[in-house]
């Protein structure tokens, strides 16, 4: 509290009083009421019952474990796991983790072309052709790939038109399409936050270590790729935490029996009107996508202010 | 240019293949939009129509989830604009010590899922709604409401980033110039500092815009019975789809594409004239080229080149076209048919088959295909 009182004096010395009284003002509004109070009722209702609304605050309104054990454990009463609903969470946290590392190596290069091969018209005409694609709608994309991957689709009707199959695949159902769209939806965001770092790169060290007869893998590996990291590493988390938390594209592109867990938390909340198990489940994702980020993290030696940047 | 750090041809190809990647599933889309098919597809072409169009604009849930969108939209950048103005300050000016937490805090909302951001809303705010005792019909179990409060959480954090780009370019020296020379701090902050944000106002606004309208993950959740844009859009692509969406496709990539024309314009412009020698540029010379070289030109010219696509496509008629491929497979269908019960006679040889009934034949080429003539001999 003292440090807030010193900052809104120094700010207000700099900026007025006008301008400090703002900032304070809606900075505490942004962070009390937007993030920290919604996440503590969110937390607080998915250890309640889910009670008609006439009980709410009555003697029935107690806190409970019971959400978070049906997660576990289902209907079973502590006796077997819950399998369908840990495994869609651990289906859908491999799926972020293989889209992530697919658009990273899709990115990388296009990142590296983009800040040191390119020049002038091509670079701008690059950095275009990657803005024109994410002015579309998220639906509008998922619908895209549902044109390119179903079953009379444009790739089933190359492929066998081609012969290099005779019976029409079901991408949809093999979450081929749902993967090809997520990668594609954010391949923007891993583009530019790798840009960003690889920029600051100088091309001299690319050139001495060419001079000094290193290969290209090595320049990469040594040289680039150090530079690149904290990129990758912001790149790599948003993408993963968008693409864990995504819902339009599993729901439009998904198959119909592979369920991604944000479909379970909208089921909960809005077919089955379960606020507090929907509300668990929430907490559930968005626990376990933080620990994952975190462990990461510390994993690549990477800090959270890299983030964004 | 590279020497062998995967420049030259690798390069260049696996740019292009990557640009295909891109493009590829848009371009599908467009060609899609001006197919005859009730589903959307490329193969089999039917007919051109743009009939797709009026459907799209014909289609009232999407139209009314529009205006609910642009409102919720412009309200957004109202708030979100200034909150994320309010947090890049706090972030420049704050000690060093607590400058990561509260970026910590600033940048979360864009980590949080959106699924929790919009649960997390509507709980919260239904929850201080009841202990107020306030009704069903309050504003908090107002859908556009709770929307715009969930967005915000998540928006202004973009804002925030763009705006902290740019401030870490100024120069506090000016501002402390301008408080020597006798202006007082709130003067200094309106005529120093404001504008030199001014472009980041700009794209700030733009973006936070844009991210509002797109935004689903939260809205389908703080929306609650209402719909905007993008949530009638999920709906109407979960229960079936048609070509109408390709056809809104095509309306923001020519939309887009115009706008990135115009942008380029505007850039080579500046870029020639800060270079100081626009006059040497042989486009400069002459007045009247000078003229369409402008972004304002080349922008009426790009819109009265679609105006006039529109008036032209709205006059098409696929009528007969149409016509055409009903009969086509109502032949095919026809023919199937016929062949069946030949197949179903010749199976039961013993018994008088039934004969077939050209008579009440819809097909226009009916007569054409006795059921004789088709049989497998």
């Amino acid at each position: 509290m003292t440090s807030l009182a010193r900052f809104s004096r120094d700010f207000s010395s700099r900026h007025g009083t006008g301008a400090a009284s703002f900032v304070v003002a809606a900075v505490l509004f942004w962070i009390v009421f937007l993030i920290l109070l919604p996440q503590l009722a969110m937390l607080d209702v998915s250890f309640r019952h889910n009670l008609p609304r006439p009980e709410v605050g009555g003697p029935r309104d107690v806190h409970t474990l019971d959400n978070y054990r049906y997660f576990l454990f289902g209907n079973s009463g502590g006796a077997a796991l819950n399998a369908l609903d840990i495994g869609v969470l651990t289906k859908t946290l491999v799926a972020a983790v293989l889209v992530t590392v697919l658009d990273i190596l899709l990115c990388y290069p296009i990142a590296f072309i983009l800040a040191h091969s390119a020049s002038g018209a091509g670079a701008r005409l690059m950095v275009i052709g990657l803005i024109v694609p994410f002015w579309i709608n998220d639906i509008l994309r998922a619908f895209a790939f549902r044109i390119l991957f179903g079953a009379t689709g444009v790739i089933n009707g190359v492929g066998l038109s081609l012969g290099l199959w005779d019976q029409p695949i079901d991408f949809i159902r093999a979450d081929v399409a749902l993967y090809a769209g997520l990668a594609y939806t954010y391949v923007l965001l891993m583009v530019f936050s790798i840009y960003n770092a690889v920029e600051t790169l100088d091309r001299n060290q690319i050139e001495a270590a060419r001079d000094m007869g290193a290969s290209w893998w090595r320049v990469h590996w040594r040289i680039v790729l150090p530079v690149a990291k904290p990129g990758i590493a912001s790149g790599a988390t948003m993408v993963f935490m968008l693409t864990a938390g995504a819902l339009a594209a599993p729901q439009i592109l998904g198959g119909p029996s592979n369920l991604w867990f944000t479909q379970l938390i909208y089921q909960w909340f809005n077919d089955a009107g379960d606020w507090a198990r929907g509300s668990a489940y929430a907490t559930i994702l968005l626990v376990v996508c933080l620990a994952f980020v975190f462990l990461m993290m510390r994993i690549f030696r990477v800090s959270i202010g890299a983030i964004g940047r | 240019m590279n020497r062998g750090v995967g420049g030259g041809l690798f390069a260049f190809s696996y740019t292009l293949l990557f640009f295909l990647f891109l493009f590829g599933p848009l371009i599908i889309m467009v060609i899609t939009a001006f197919n005859s098919s009730a589903f959307p597809r490329v193969v089999p072409w039917e007919c051109f129509t743009t009939d797709w169009f009026g459907l799209l604009i014909r289609n009232e849930r999407l139209m009314t989830g529009l205006w609910t969108s642009l409102a919720i939209g412009i309200a957004v950048v109202a708030i979100a604009v200034p909150f994320g103005l309010a947090g890049a300050l706090a972030l420049a000016d704050i000690g060093p010590r607590l400058r990561a937490g509260l970026y910590a805090v600033l940048i979360t909302p864009i980590l949080i899922p959106g699924v929790v951001l919009g649960i997390s809303t509507i709980v919260f705010w239904s929850f201080v709604g009841r202990k107020l005792g306030a009704g069903y019909d309050t504003v908090f179990y107002n859908g556009l409401f709770l929307t715009l409060l969930g967005q915000v959480a998540f928006i202004a954090s973009y804002a925030m980033l763009i705006l902290s780009a740019r401030l870490q370019r100024f120069d506090p020296t000016l501002t402390e110039a301008a408080l020597d020379l006798g202006a007082t701090p709130g003067q200094a902050f309106r005529k120093i500092l404001l504008p030199f944000l001014k472009p980041a106002l700009g794209s700030a606004a733009f973006i936070t815009f844009l991210a509002s309208f797109e935004n689903y993950n939260t809205t389908v959740f703080t929306i609650l019975s209402g719909n905007t844009f993008t949530t009638a859009l999920a709906s109407k692509v979960r229960h079936g789809t048609d070509p109408s969406l390709s056809a809104l496709a095509v309306i923001i990539i020519a939309v887009t594409l115009i706008g990135a024309m115009v942008q380029e314009a505007h850039h080579r412009r500046r870029d020639l004239l800060r270079g100081g020698r626009p006059e040497r540029s042989r486009l400069y010379a002459n007045p009247l080229t000078r003229l369409l070289t402008h972004p304002a030109a080349i922008l009426l010219i790009l819109v009265g080149c679609t105006g006039a696509i529109i008036w032209q496509a709205s006059h098409h008629d696929a009528q007969a076209c149409r016509a055409d491929i009903l009969s086509e497979k109502q032949r095919v269908q026809e023919r199937l048919l016929q062949e069946q019960q030949q197949r179903m006679q010749q199976r039961q040889t013993q018994t008088p088959a039934a004969p077939t009934a050209p008579s009440n034949n819809p097909s226009p080429f009916g007569g054409a295909f006795n059921p004789g003539s088709l049989a497998p001999k």
